[in-house]
Formats: C-alpha cells, structure tokens, sequence
C-alpha cells in the first residue's frame, strides 16, 4: 500500500473529495457532541447524510416571482466550494499543480463569490426574512473584511508570499516560528474569523430557528429540496474548508502528507479529520459557554478580531516578532 | 520563504508575547462592561507584568528584578486588586461604559492611538539589552491606551483602574530601557501606586456615597 505512488491530478482530486464528502461528517459529529454537552441525546453523527438524501429525493419549489438566480445561486455557491479546496494544504505539505492558481485572497474572493450568489438567490425570493438575512450577511461580511485583509498582510509579511502552502511550511520549520507573537495573534485573529464565518455562538446561534437573530441561516429559508441541499451541503464544506485552514495553515501544520504515497496521503486524511473533529469539539465548548451577541453588539466583537489582525501586523512592521 | 532568516529568537518572541498579553489586556479593560471585570483584568495584567520581570531577570541575571517581581506580584496582583474589589463590595452591578461612544468605536480609537505610539516609538533610536525594541512601543500603547480609558470611560472604577495600568505601562518600558535600575528607585515607583490605591479608593467611597453610583455622569450637572 505504501509503496503506490499517486498522481499529482489523482491527489488534487482526493482533496476535493475529502472536502466533498467528509464535511457532512464533521458537522454531524459537532451537532451530536454538543447536544451530549447539553444533555440531550442528539442527532446521530450520520445525521447530515440522511438529511441531504431526504432533501434530495424531493422536489423543488421556487416561489412565483423568483427567476433563474433562485435556482443558480446554491449551484455556483456549490461549485465555488468545490473550488476552494484546490488552492489550500488539505492533504499535503507540497503545493499541488492547482494551487498556484490563487492565494489566500484568491481563495477569499471565492469564499466572497459563494456567500454572494447564495445572497442573491435568497434576495431573488422577495421572501422578508431572507432578503434581512442576506442583507445582514453582506454587511457583516464587510465589517469583518478588514480583519481578513490585514491576516492576509500578516502572512505575505511572515512569508513574502501570500500561497497558504508557504505560511504552513514556515510554522513547520521551527518552534521559535510559531511562538512569534505575530503567528500567534493573526492565528488567534483567524479563530476569531472563522467563529464569524461558520455562524458560530458569539454570532449567530446556528440551530436557531428563531429568525430575528439569524444571519446566514436565514437566507436558506426559501429555498426546499435539492436546492437546499446544496445549501446544506456547502455551508458544511465552507466549514470544513475554514477548519482546514485554521488547522493546517495556522495553528497545526503538522500530520499532512509529506510524500505522494497512497499511504502517507490516505492517512492524511484520516489525521485531518481528527484535527477537524478537534476544532469542532472547542468550537462547540465555546457554543456551549457563552451566549449569543445581541446583533448591534457583534462590531464588538469585529473590532477584536480587526485589533488582532492589526496588532500582528504592526508588530512585524516595527521589526519585532 | 527569505523572511525566515529574521526570525526573532524564541527569547524575544516570548518577551513580545507577554508584552502583547499586557497590552491586549489594556484593551480588554477597555472594553469590559462589568467593573468588578475590569479590576480581575487589572489583576491579570499586573501578572503578565511581574512574569515578564521574571523573565527577564532569569535571562539578564539581574537579581535585584526577582525582588521587584515578587514585590509587584504581592501589591498588584493581591493587594491592589482585592483591596479596590472590597471597596466595591457594596456598591450596585451596573454595566459601566462610555456615554459618548460605543465599544467598537472605543476600540478602534485605541487602535488608532496605539499605532500612534508604535510609530513615535519606533523612530527613536532604543537599543535594549534587556527586551526587544518592540517592547517599548508596546508599553507606549498601553500607556495610551490607558489614558484612554480614563477620558472615555464615564465611571470612577474606569479611572482608577486606568490610571493603575498606566503604572503598568510605564513599568513595561522600564524594563526595556532600564532593567538595571537601582532596586530603590523601583520601590518608589511601587509606594506611588499605593498612595493612588489610597486616593482613589477614598475618591470612590465618597463618589458613591454622595451619588449613589460609579458613574461619573452626575459630575456633568454639579453647580459652583
């Protein structure tokens, strides 16, 4: 087994598929580990899947007025998913032939595509409580667009370049690298971003179904069938996407596969799933610990992250860590 | 991958680190609602402070710092602390914050203040041998910042508090620039904070015991 050799396209296309296929795992065994905290038997891990099999099997609704972007948004945001993945370390230390297509902002702007047209298509519907959630995913993703533009800054200072691959190596390559104050506040400064992305308590309550403080649950909200499976489908990829960043950019870039070896990569993934089930288990402490944000409190909580972000900058560009 | 070659030290990454800690603590009193919060955050950056002494004194051999760092453990982090939180015993659980602006805005004023003292701080030409450069553009920030909290922030605690991290910050930069300070001088600087401790703890019994409240906001209304 060790000794079969993978092809650079097979390699980039097991990372997509990772993404593709694990990320209903991950949030199944989120939801299952936080209703445990709370006391409640919860959902089976498997949960997710049987959920988009069921949304799968029906059929799809559109409401009188929408047109045609009702039904492309969730395919593109979708797609704009699966793209992601090419252009980040998931499985392996060395860059794929993908991943120089963009950088960290390219792999951002991506993100910013998918988040758009899933805005767009819940607008389309004229339904209130998704054009306000929409509208409030826009502006908060603005607000919190600084603090991503000033990681970026962090890393391109860190590494002269802004590819993930090379922010990754440099916390590989030494202790004292990692421990530098900068790394330490921009991955800190990222926590924080993707705790904002992926809808989490200091946010957005994100099994709430109560739609007054809803922001990116919201805008699903008229959408039914393998629409909103896909909608499902690629909010839990954008999770996973995020928790691999956090993890194998940031904060453990460690355990990924050095080698094109089925083996080293096989187990990449079986490791990079235990650090996504990490993630996920101080995610959910933190679920469980605080309470949400009143919605004109959250620039507080922009304002630390951008503080964060700002400070790692300064920090390197006064010569110091 | 060329930046690599600057790598700081683990020394001084560490130093930078725990001068961060001191600052984003500044900035976490400043945005605290809950009084009794802000003095427990107090307490915390008064330990970054004497750990940063610590380690210094471990790293420079300067044995006179072990004192100081034991001295400041005992009045900041103990006394201090629990002195100013007996005072409050009895005094209403308000939320505490600024009347003008909101928290974000606080923030990002600090932001920009601090950025203001890192620039100032580091076009001078300090060469420590003690701490990394850095470090003093840190204290500076949490100088500022402390001013801050003290003109923004419409409550007596916010003031006290501010004025105590000041003491911080200046202890910060003293021991970039002067590590080797005599042990005396140091201790000085230590009864000062106890006489402000003293000042501030009588300004506040008597804030609240004639306005029944923290805030200073019924200052605005007083009549000569």
């Amino acid at each position: 087994m060790g000794d079969i050799q993978l092809a650079s396209a097979q390699i980039q296309v097991l990372q997509v598929l990772t993404i593709v296929v694990f990320s209903p795992l991950v949030s199944g065994a989120i939801a299952h580990l936080e209703a445990r905290w709370q006391g409640r038997r919860g959902p089976r891990i498997l949960q997710p899947y049987y959920d988009l099999a069921k949304l799968f099997s029906k059929e799809t609704l559109v409401p009188e007025d929408a047109g045609w972007v009702f039904v492309v948004g969730p395919m593109v945001a979708f797609m704009c998913y699966m793209v992601v993945p090419l252009l980040i370390p998931v499985l392996t230390t060395y860059p794929m032939p993908l991943g120089y297509m963009g950088d960290i902002l390219g792999g951002a702007f991506i993100l910013a595509l998918a988040g758009f047209s899933v805005a767009l298509a819940a607008a389309e519907t004229g339904g209130p409580y998704a054009q306000l959630g929409s509208s409030r995913a826009m502006t908060f993703g603005a607000l919190i667009e600084p603090s991503i533009l000033f990681i970026t800054f962090t890393v391109a200072l860190l590494t002269t370049t802004d590819l993930p691959y090379f922010e990754a190596a440099a916390a590989r390559a030494s202790l004292s690298q990692v421990i530098r104050p900068a790394h330490l506040l921009v991955a800190l400064a990222f926590f924080l971003v993707v705790l904002n992305d992926t809808g989490r308590i200091p946010v957005e309550t994100h099994s709430s179904t109560l739609e007054f403080g809803m922001i990116d649950e919201a805008r699903t909200l008229e959408h039914s069938g393998p629409l909103f499976a896909l909608l499902r489908w690629g909010s839990a990829m954008k999770q996973m996407i995020l928790y691999v960043l956090l993890v194998n950019v940031f904060v453990a870039p460690w355990g990924l596969a050095g080698s094109r070896a089925a083996g080293s990569v096989l187990l990449a993934i079986v490791i990079l799933l235990g650090k996504a089930f990490g993630v996920g288990a101080i995610f959910t402490v933190i679920d469980n610990s605080f309470s949400k944000l009143r919605l004109f409190k959250i620039t507080e909580f922009m304002a630390g992250a951008f503080l964060l972000a700002i400070l790692a900058v300064l920090v390197l560009y006064l010569g110091g860590g | 991958m060329t930046l690599l070659g600057v790598v700081p030290s683990t020394f001084s990454g560490g130093a930078e680190a725990l001068a961060l800690v001191v600052l984003l603590t500044e900035f976490a009193m400043l945005r605290a609602p809950l009084s009794r919060s802000q003095i427990r955050l107090y307490a915390f950056q008064s330990l970054a402070v004497s750990s940063l002494a610590v380690f210094v004194a471990a790293t420079q051999h300067i044995d006179d710092l072990y004192v100081l760092a034991g001295l400041s453990f005992v009045l900041k982090v103990v006394l201090v602390p629990g002195i100013v939180l007996r005072l409050l015993g009895d005094s209403p659980v308000d939320l505490a914050g600024s009347n003008r602006f909101g928290v974000a805005t606080m923030v990002l004023f600090a932001i920009g203040i601090s950025v203001f003292g890192f620039f100032v701080v580091g076009s001078l030409p300090v060469h420590s041998h003690s701490l990394p450069a850095p470090a003093l553009g840190l204290a500076m920030a949490v100088i500022l910042v402390a001013f801050l909290l003290v003109i923004l922030r419409a409550d007596v605690v916010s003031q006290a508090v501010g004025f105590f991290s000041l003491e911080n910050g200046v202890s910060v930069a003293s021991l970039v620039v002067a590590a080797g300070l005599p042990l005396i001088v140091e201790v000085a600087f230590l009864f000062d904070l106890l006489v402000a401790v003293v000042v501030f703890g009588v300004l506040m019994r008597v804030h609240h015991g004639r306005a029944k409240t923290l805030s200073t906001e019924t200052l605005d209304r007083l009549r000569g």
